[in-house]
């Protein structure tokens, strides 16, 4: 075999592979177009597009430099890849008071804000896909999720209910001085020492912000939802 | 100077001689400053692996917090150690093959050197908190060109070695090698470009970072390491391969199959349906291209017992070529997209697959190719056939816990996660005791290794055995004519008996 | 012999053979070295054929699950539809008591709508919003209560106070299950104990009685509800113990699972 022969036959199996999977792929999803609602299916007219509030660009930004994709998944799989859709509340929430059974998987619009998405390495920690959501339920408790989050980041354990969490905790996201006059209102519910305080950094409240944000169980167009058909009379 | 054996003519080996002398300051540098990133690398795992299983370990240090210090340790792993064996062993062979001397020892040398600061200033970016949080590419986004012009310096003159070789046949182990130096780059430029500089769509930038992470271990780690175990097999044994038409259909179906590799770790994520099953597909063809190497390099080593029994290089090989067995089994037996692959989909199985690639496979090859190229460069023999033997053993012993980790503990670990009628913590605590596991077989690891560092460096400072003998695992050469360890001293071949 | 570029080792030497010796002893390890001999050409064991076989075969397998190649389009499997989880229920949330889930419904819009004025505990402020604790009209027939709700009310209340100028109507946005909802809540909570669930059905009844009032948009007066609309709703009663589905507030048709 020459060197010329090498060269094309190498170009090849990989040129091939490298267009088809890599590439066009790219491209092609670079211009994703958003999906239009149907009057008939839909019920509105206009376009899909999951709006997400929070400080998203920050936000992930500390989640990648922290590595918390090493642990954490954000991808609810469809019933043929996983079992994650049959968790409570992972692809959102089984008994929602309002709309139900809100769970759904992750579509291409979930992302959006974010420059990579954060699929996940591992799940050593629960998939974090709509952990805003999970965290809304302590509201109704009187509790706060920043707070929550927050005391959580700082020392995972902290929280008897986590006692077993093998999440590091991080303090060096937290600034610890202190206090002028009142405690912050941040503060954290830790003893720092006389007369001082621990409150979140400001990538702890990027971070705690993009968190919250996450909450990917809006209702979807018709052509994304998989629900099977409700038996009539139900 | 006659000897009885088929040993090749003296021009020859004053040729090649020559070669090794050309060589000795850049393979050394590779090797030595590869080993000591070995080292550090394993250290970061350690450190790692503990804080899985013990959070508390050291949590006051932001360096040392685990999302920071487990990309550290990967990436040292990849790029300070692997690809810097890869550069040593690729310069001499193919050197060696194209039998020509090396030119450009210190544009090598240099590019070393950045290729060194690179690397450090990359993973001194990582542990301060400046990560990409991109799986295998966390280096902040500074650091690829300079590798990539790193590894351009530091290759290109193997390229043009190959290019004015003599006329001749093209030894298997040149088109693996070659093929790796231009696999390389495409697949490094594809995905650093795709998701650092040109804005594309979120979740297709994972899937390019799942394709960049097989592409990394099929189409590089892999040939440079097939590559070396065909060179060295026939070499160190003077058998011939076993099937050398199976040797060249085993490298095109590597080059076939292996792109199409990587997308399986997003099956279910929002991008084209087909492409994770085309990935899962083509990590399971893996094993063909796998199987047919090992098959003809074990053959080929099987051939010449004796040979096997004391050569460390050989040991190594066949050592490494083992795990590439493991490897091809576990790359069908965990991609099953209807069974295993959901459960090992988030698992510690794609970190053990990786380690059991890089540590288990390629780096067995490169210490077995390390342990033949040193004495030729630095011409002297090992210092001491125990520490090869530790270096061996505590290795093997590491490798065999992260392979049953991955298998078994990955499994463990999916079931778990799969099983949705338990609270996480259920999930959760079943990786506690394959994290301790991995843990220890780091630290058996690192206990290797820091002995192969440190008999690398008495090498390079030339505190190795001045011998025409080989170190070999078994004093083989009791009752030759020149004693027991070879002429040791040097004044001329012994007059008198 | 030696060559002239190859310098001997430190020593002068003269002793030709010596250095002979020496420069093959330095290159000891290449003399030794055996040259590669590529050309074997030994037939592959069946086994390993077999197995690459077998291996191919699995991942042809593989390739038949992948639907449709080079589709860029689709990100799902074609047809895909959430196959049920094996095993347990788990099809939405689990039923309640009927009584407890209109009053969950109540709760929230008690909470958007009606606290405001009244207070979060109904007792209102004596001066501007009466209260709802132990109201007649409030605790008396449901007809009365729910024209309040939709119209608003105008001149005194069941206590015989006028408060300002009256409640205006609460109709708006005000679907059949959010009026049962608040009716049940309030008739129930703060110290009310009716007891009694007011149905969807019965709020959709009092939607069209509201709609066909003579003075139909205008607030209630006192005089109207104790002439015209001192009744229960029309509708079958409603146990308050039924299950039902708490968003729908339907009947549940699945028994109750454990909680």
């Amino acid at each position: 075999m020459s060197l010329r022969t090498f060269i094309l036959g190498l170009s090849a199996s990989f040129g091939v592979a490298w267009l088809a999977i890599v590439v066009i792929p790219f491209f092609k999803m670079r211009n994703l177009e958003p999906i239009q609602l149907d009057e008939v299916a839909d019920g509105t007219t206009g376009i899909f597009y999951p709006k997400r509030t929070g400080r998203i660009a920050d936000g992930s930004r500390v989640y990648a430099q922290n590595g918390c994709y090493l642990c954490h998944s954000q991808l609810v799989r469809p019933t043929y890849a996983g079992n994650d859709l049959f968790r409570p509340d992972w692809g959102g929430l089984k008994s929602d008071g309002d709309r139900g059974d809100t769970r759904r998987e992750t579509n291409a619009y979930d992302f959006t804000g974010e420059k990579f998405a954060q699929i996940g390495v591992t799940r050593m920690g629960p998939d974090l896909s709509n952990l805003g959501r999970r965290l809304d339920a302590l509201h109704a408790k009187g509790e706060s999720p920043e707070a929550w989050l927050y005391s959580f980041l700082y020392n995972p354990r902290s929280n008897p209910e986590h006692w077993k969490s093998t999440c590091p905790p991080q303090p060096f996201l937290f600034v610890k001085r202190e206090i002028k006059g009142n405690p912050s209102p941040d503060a954290l519910p830790v003893n720092a020492g006389e007369g001082f305080e621990i409150v979140p950094g400001p990538d702890a409240k990027a971070l705690v912000s993009y968190l919250l944000s996450l909450k990917k169980d809006q209702k979807v167009p018709a052509v994304l939802n998989f629900a099977p058909a409700k038996k009539a009379g139900s | 100077m006659s000897s009885a054996t088929t040993s090749s003519s003296e021009q020859d080996a004053l040729l090649r001689a020559g070669i090794d002398r050309s060589l000795r300051h850049p393979v050394m540098f590779f090797l030595t400053s590869g080993a000591a990133w070995l080292a550090v690398s394993i250290l970061l795992g350690i450190i790692a692996s503990a804080k899985v299983h013990s959070p508390g370990l050291l949590s006051s240090c932001a360096w040392l917090t685990y999302g920071r210090v487990f990309p550290a340790h990967l990436n040292a792993l990849v790029y300070g150690w692997g690809m810097q064996a890869a550069f040593a062993v690729i310069i001499w062979l193919m050197a060696r093959l194209s039998r020509k001397e090396c030119t450009m020892t210190g544009t090598i040398l240099t590019a070393g050197h950045l290729w060194n600061l690179g690397v450090s200033l990359g993973v001194i970016g990582i542990l301060s908190g400046n990560g990409t949080g991109i799986p295998w590419m966390e280096f902040p986004t500074f650091a690829w060109p300079v590798l990539l012009i790193s590894y351009i310096a530091i290759l290109i003159g193997s390229f043009i070695q190959f290019r004015v070789r003599p006329e001749g046949h093209v030894y298997i182990s040149q088109w693996y090698l070659l093929a790796a130096m231009i696999w390389f780059p495409w697949i490094f430029i594809t995905a650093n470009t795709l998701l650092h500089c040109i804005p594309g769509h979120p979740v297709m930038g994972a899937a390019i970072s799942a394709w960049f992470r097989s592409a990394i271990i099929f189409l590089f780690f892999m040939p440079v390491a097939i590559g070396a175990a065909y060179y060295l097999a026939p070499k160190v044994t003077g058998r011939p391969i076993f099937s050398y038409s199976l040797a060249k259909l085993g490298f095109w179906s590597l080059a076939i199959i292996a792109p199409w590799a990587g997308m399986q770790k997003l099956t279910g994520a929002p991008i084209p349906y087909f492409l994770p099953y085309l990935g899962a597909a083509a990590t399971a063809l893996i094993f063909v291209p796998a199987a047919t190497a090992a098959y003809n390099t074990i053959r080929t080593m099987l051939s010449a017992e004796e040979t096997l029994a004391v050569s460390p290089s050989l040991r190594f090989t066949v050592a490494g070529i083992t795990g590439l067995v493991v490897l091809a089994a576990a790359a069908v037996f965990l991609n099953l997209p209807g069974s295993t692959l959901p459960l090992t989909q988030f698992s510690l199985s794609g970190y053990g697959f990786e380690i059991l690639a890089i540590y288990g496979f390629f780096s067995l090859v490169m210490f077995g190719t390390a342990y033949f190229i040193v004495p030729r460069v630095t011409r002297r023999e090992w210092l001491s056939s125990r520490l090869i033997k530790i270096h061996f053993l505590f290795s093997v012993y590491g490798i065999i816990t992260v392979a049953l980790i991955t298998l078994f503990g990955g499994l463990q670990q999916g079931i778990g996660q799969e099983d949705w009628k338990q609270p996480w913590a259920a999930a959760a605590s079943r990786a506690y005791p394959y994290a301790v596991a991995n843990t220890v077989a780091w630290i058996l690891i690192l206990f290797s290794n820091l002995f192969f560092l440190l008999h690398l460096a008495l090498m390079w400072i030339g505190l190795g055995r001045r011998s025409s003998h080989p170190t070999l695992l078994q004093s083989a050469h009791a009752s030759s004519p020149h004693g027991a360890e070879g002429d040791i001293d040097n004044a001329g071949p012994a007059t008198t008996h | 012999m030696s060559l002239p570029e190859q310098k001997p080792d430190l020593e002068d030497s003269i002793n030709v053979s010596e250095a002979h010796g020496r420069l093959v002893r330095e290159a000891a390890a290449c003399v030794r070295e055996k040259r590669i001999a590529a050309n074997g050409s030994e037939p592959i064991s069946l086994w390993v054929i077999a197995l690459c076989g077998v291996v191919v075969l699995i991942a042809g397998g593989i390739l038949g699950g992948a639907g449709d190649w080079f589709n860029y389009k689709a990100t799902f499997r074609e047809g895909y539809v959430r196959s049920a989880a094996p095993g347990a229920e788990d099809t939405g949330p689990q039923p309640k008591e009927a009584l407890a889930a209109y009053m969950a419904k109540g709760a929230k819009i008690y909470s958007a709508k009606c606290n405001g004025c009244h207070g979060a505990d109904a007792k209102g402020d004596g001066a501007n919003y009466p209260s709802l604790v132990g109201s007649k009209w409030v605790v008396g027939s449901s007809e009365k209560l729910s024209m309040i709700i939709l119209n608003g009310l105008q001149g005194p209340t069941s206590t015989g106070k006028t408060y300002g100028a009256g409640m205006p109507a609460q109709a708006a946005g005000l679907t059949a299950e959010d009026l049962a909802g608040i009716m049940t809540y309030i008739r129930n909570n703060f110290g009310n104990t009716t007891g009694d669930v007011i149905t969807a059905e019965m709020a959709k009844a009092a939607l069209d009685i509201s709609a066909a009032r003579a003075k139909a948009g205008q607030q209630v007066t006192g005089e109207e509800l104790v002439a015209d609309h001192d009744k229960a709703l029309p509708g079958a009663p409603l146990d308050p113990k039924t299950m039902v589905d708490p968003v729908t507030l339907a009947p549940a048709t699945a028994p109750a699972a454990q909680p």
